[in-house]
């Protein structure tokens, strides 16, 4: 009623007496108040970061923290960095890799949990199990990785392997890439099973009952049906869970170092040791910009090419 | 209307508790002037300073609040009504984690007046004007019998920019039991460390005992090392001739012979099958427990050591060990040299205390230096964590000299060697050793590794580097 009030009043107000500050102030006066503070934190804490950034990458700042503009010169050293060949591709081996077991795991536990196991409790016990990780500090989850790996006897991969009469492996030397993509593939599985589950949930019921009736089999009810529906959601936790690889390293951070050498080091993490290991921002904040730039081409890609804008556009079904 | 106004005050507040969360305490009164403007009712005005170390060995800055307090009695006799306290705090964590802490603490303005740190790191302190110049303590008279070499430790582009608090010996530790497993004498053990300071037992003499240990099943490994970067590897460098800097060009020095020695060295230790497999990935505490359960029949340490294996429990059966049971097992001697007849070296990595450009008390800290210096405070430090003294009264402290361990190593000064303090050492540092790890690994051979090592230099110093061919 109120709303109906105000609108019938706001026609004769400016007929009568237009005042233009005031009806700004009545438009914008409560959404800018609303939205101020977020906006402000936005700013603050998202969009100032990637100015500096972008200013640093343009500065050699080092340990003294001063800001001397230097031009172009630290994308030319990174042109002529002997690392930086092996640097991006591990990244492209660690985000690929780390993606696809993200994305598989996430859409068999999701299918398991929903589809194949139809008592919910069940299903919300695994599901449970699978999120623990996440709700765990990263420093405690990947110290139950370097339990498994421990090189020596005791370590729990090498004692399973004992049990065969196998010999005490490092993995953490031998296998380091595995082991990362090990340690973030799993941990990030959780993320797609629960948005898969729940798109798997909303897929109408009366759509299996048919397929059963008609005697389709369960592969061309999970390939027909369940994937087809849950398109969408795959592709947003692609791109979500793509760009979150880009730039995370924490986990490799904590389990390899990026080492041994830099057979696990990737491109945030590069720009992380350049930036706080050897006290060179400026050259750090350049390895960071180009990540941005690698991150926007990725988004441009699924967006345009894979037809991800169609996602939000209104239903056409009604 | 009650809406709106409901929303102004919500996000109003909202937007408040956020901000006061980010607020960097810049408006609470600085520590060191807490006590001001106290002494008009006679009672001492409090002048609080603040200082930092990393790791264990605490008497670094415990001797600092001990030091206040002949400060505080020199300060009454000369009839100021003034009291110092020293308020300590020590950072768990590594050297680089500790000086960047520093660093962004200075940014802030919350740096400690004195930070003890590695000598090392003067360079680069000095260059972001994080840190004063200290010229007037080199000539006070209170570090008048200093080691001069110990000034060459703190000294950058002509000035002196911190005070040298300890130094070290970085000895090689050799296993006493294993050597008379291989049929040595007692007489033969005991003279070995003799025999390396003439330069009768050279490196490769060294490499060959332990290739024979090894070979007789007698010790699972031959050598080991630091598992992490650090000047043990420079030590090397400079056994085999190298210069890692020039001081008038203020450049670091990529020399590419001797460097290809040092890499050769730790690739034939690999090959031969001397060293634990992947020692440069190992955890530290993994190699303190190989050394103290004697399983390896040398092992570049430092002297410090003895510290670390009393405070934690790296024996199997025994857990923590003393002095006088590492006396009984380990021998002490200089690294070997190169060449037959030639000087056997070690490094010392001093720990100095420099002083934050943002200290509100310059005066009153430099005097506190001066205090701290006193031989007896010094040996207090050395005798618990196996330390060498930085003055000559200090080195004749009676409790120093009777002790067994430090007294074995004291003339180890002589033959001791520095790292540059150059600000860019640390990237120079970190490149040498991914190197030593990539021949130890097996990934590359030492020619392919000087090789990258060079183009990686180059890149990453630029201008600051010369090479040596």
């Amino acid at each position: 009623m109120g709303n109906l009030k105000a609108a019938a009043e706001v026609p004769q107000t400016t007929i009568n007496k237009p005042k233009p500050m005031a009806e700004l102030l009545r438009k914008w006066g409560l959404p800018a108040v609303l939205l101020g503070p977020f906006l402000l934190l936005i700013t603050v804490f998202f969009i100032a970061p990637v100015v500096l950034i972008i200013i640093l990458a343009f500065t050699n700042m080092d340990s003294a923290m001063v800001w001397d503009l230097n031009g172009l010169l630290n994308f030319k050293k990174m042109a002529s960095d002997p690392n930086l060949g092996e640097i991006m591709l591990n990244t492209v081996t660690y985000v690929g890799l780390t993606l696809a077991l993200n994305i598989f795991l996430g859409l068999s536990l999701a299918l398991l949990t929903t589809y194949f196991i139809q008592r919910e409790t069940v299903g919300l016990v695994i599901r449970t199990i699978w999120m623990l990780p996440r709700i765990s500090p990263p420093v405690v989850y990947v110290l139950l990785w370097l339990w498994f790996f421990d090189p020596s006897e005791y370590g729990v991969l090498n004692s399973l392997r004992a049990l065969f009469d196998m010999s005490a492996t490092n993995f953490l030397v031998d296998q380091p890439m595995t082991a990362v993509v090990l340690a973030n593939g799993l941990i990030g599985a959780s993320y797609g099973m629960i948005i898969f589950s729940s798109a798997i949930k909303s897929i109408p019921g009366d759509l299996f009952m048919a397929a059963r009736v008609d005697g389709a089999a369960q592969r061309s009810i999970i390939f027909d049906i369940i994937i087809p529906a849950v398109r969408w959601p795959l592709m947003f936790v692609t791109l979500w869970q793509l760009l979150s690889l880009l730039t995370s390293y924490e986990y490799i951070l904590l389990l390899t170092k990026g080492g041994p050498l830099i057979e696990t080091e990737v491109m945030a993490l590069y720009s992380y040791h350049k930036a706080f290991q050897s006290f060179e921002y400026g050259y750090g904040s350049a390895v960071a910009l180009v990540l941005v730039v690698i991150a926007l081409i990725c988004t441009f890609i699924f967006w345009r090419i894979f037809g991800m804008d169609k996602m939000i556009k209104s239903s056409r079904v009604e | 209307m009650k809406k709106p106004i409901t929303a102004v005050t919500m996000s109003a507040l909202l937007l408040t508790s956020i901000l006061s969360g980010c607020s960097n305490g810049e408006n609470t009164p600085a520590k060191a002037n807490e006590g001001t403007g106290a002494a008009a009712g006679g009672k001492p005005e409090v002048v609080t300073l603040s200082a930092h170390t990393t790791g264990i060995e605490l008497t670094r800055v415990d001797n600092l609040v001990k030091a206040a307090e002949k400060l505080n009695e020199a300060l009454k006799a000369e009839g100021k009504n003034m009291e110092v306290k020293v308020e300590t705090k020590s950072f768990d964590g590594s050297w680089d984690d500790s000086v960047k802490q520093f660093m962004l603490a200075s940014k802030s303005k919350k740096a400690p007046d004195i930070f003890a740190i590695g000598h090392e790191y003067v360079g680069m302190l000095s260059n972001g004007k994080y840190i004063l110049p200290l010229d007037d303590l080199k000539n006070s008279q209170a570090y008048s019998d200093l080691f001069p070499v110990l000034w060459d430790s703190v000294t950058y582009q002509g000035k002196i920019w911190g005070i040298p608090q300890d130094t070290e010996a970085r000895p090689v530790f050799y296993n006493k039991g294993i050597l008379k497993k291989l049929g040595w004498t007692d007489q033969q053990i005991n003279e070995l460390p003799e025999k390396v300071k003439t330069g009768e037992f050279t490196l490769d003499d060294m490499t060959k005992v332990a290739e024979e240990a090894k070979s007789k099943a007698l010790a699972q490994y031959g050598v080991v090392h630091r598992p992490t970067d650090g000047p043990d590897f420079q030590a090397m460098a400079y056994n085999f001739g190298a210069q890692l800097y020039d001081a008038d060009a203020n450049k670091i020095v990529f020399d590419k012979q001797a460097v290809q020695k040092q890499l050769q060295y730790y690739y034939d230790l690999a090959q031969k099958k001397l060293l634990p497999d992947n020692l440069t990935t190992m955890e530290f505490k993994n190699v303190h427990k190989i050394v103290v359960n004697e399983k390896t029949l040398f092992y570049y340490g430092g002297i410090w050591n003895v510290n670390n294996w009393a405070s934690d429990a790296y024996h199997d059966t025994i857990g923590k060990v003393d002095a006088k049971w590492v006396n009984e097992r380990f021998g002490m001697m200089l690294i070997p040299a190169a060449e037959k007849g030639g000087k056997p070296v070690t490094l010392s990595h001093p720990i100095v205390y420099t002083v934050s450009s943002g200290t509100k008390h310059p005066d009153l800290v430099n005097r506190l230096l001066e205090f701290v210096v006193d031989p007896k405070l010094q040996t207090k430090h050395n005798i618990k964590t196996f330390h060498l003294p930085i003055t000559k009264a200090a080195a004749e402290d009676p409790t120093y000299k009777a002790d067994a361990t430090l007294g074995g190593v004291a003339y180890m000064s002589e033959y001791t060697t520095f790292l540059p303090n150059h600000e860019s050492f640390n990237k120079y540092s970190g490149s040498i050793y991914k190197a030593i790890q990539a021949v130890e690994l097996g990934k590359q051979t030492p020619e392919s590794a000087l090789k990258d090592l060079e183009t990686q230099l180059k890149n990453d110093l630029g201008d600051g580097l010369i090479i040596k061919n």
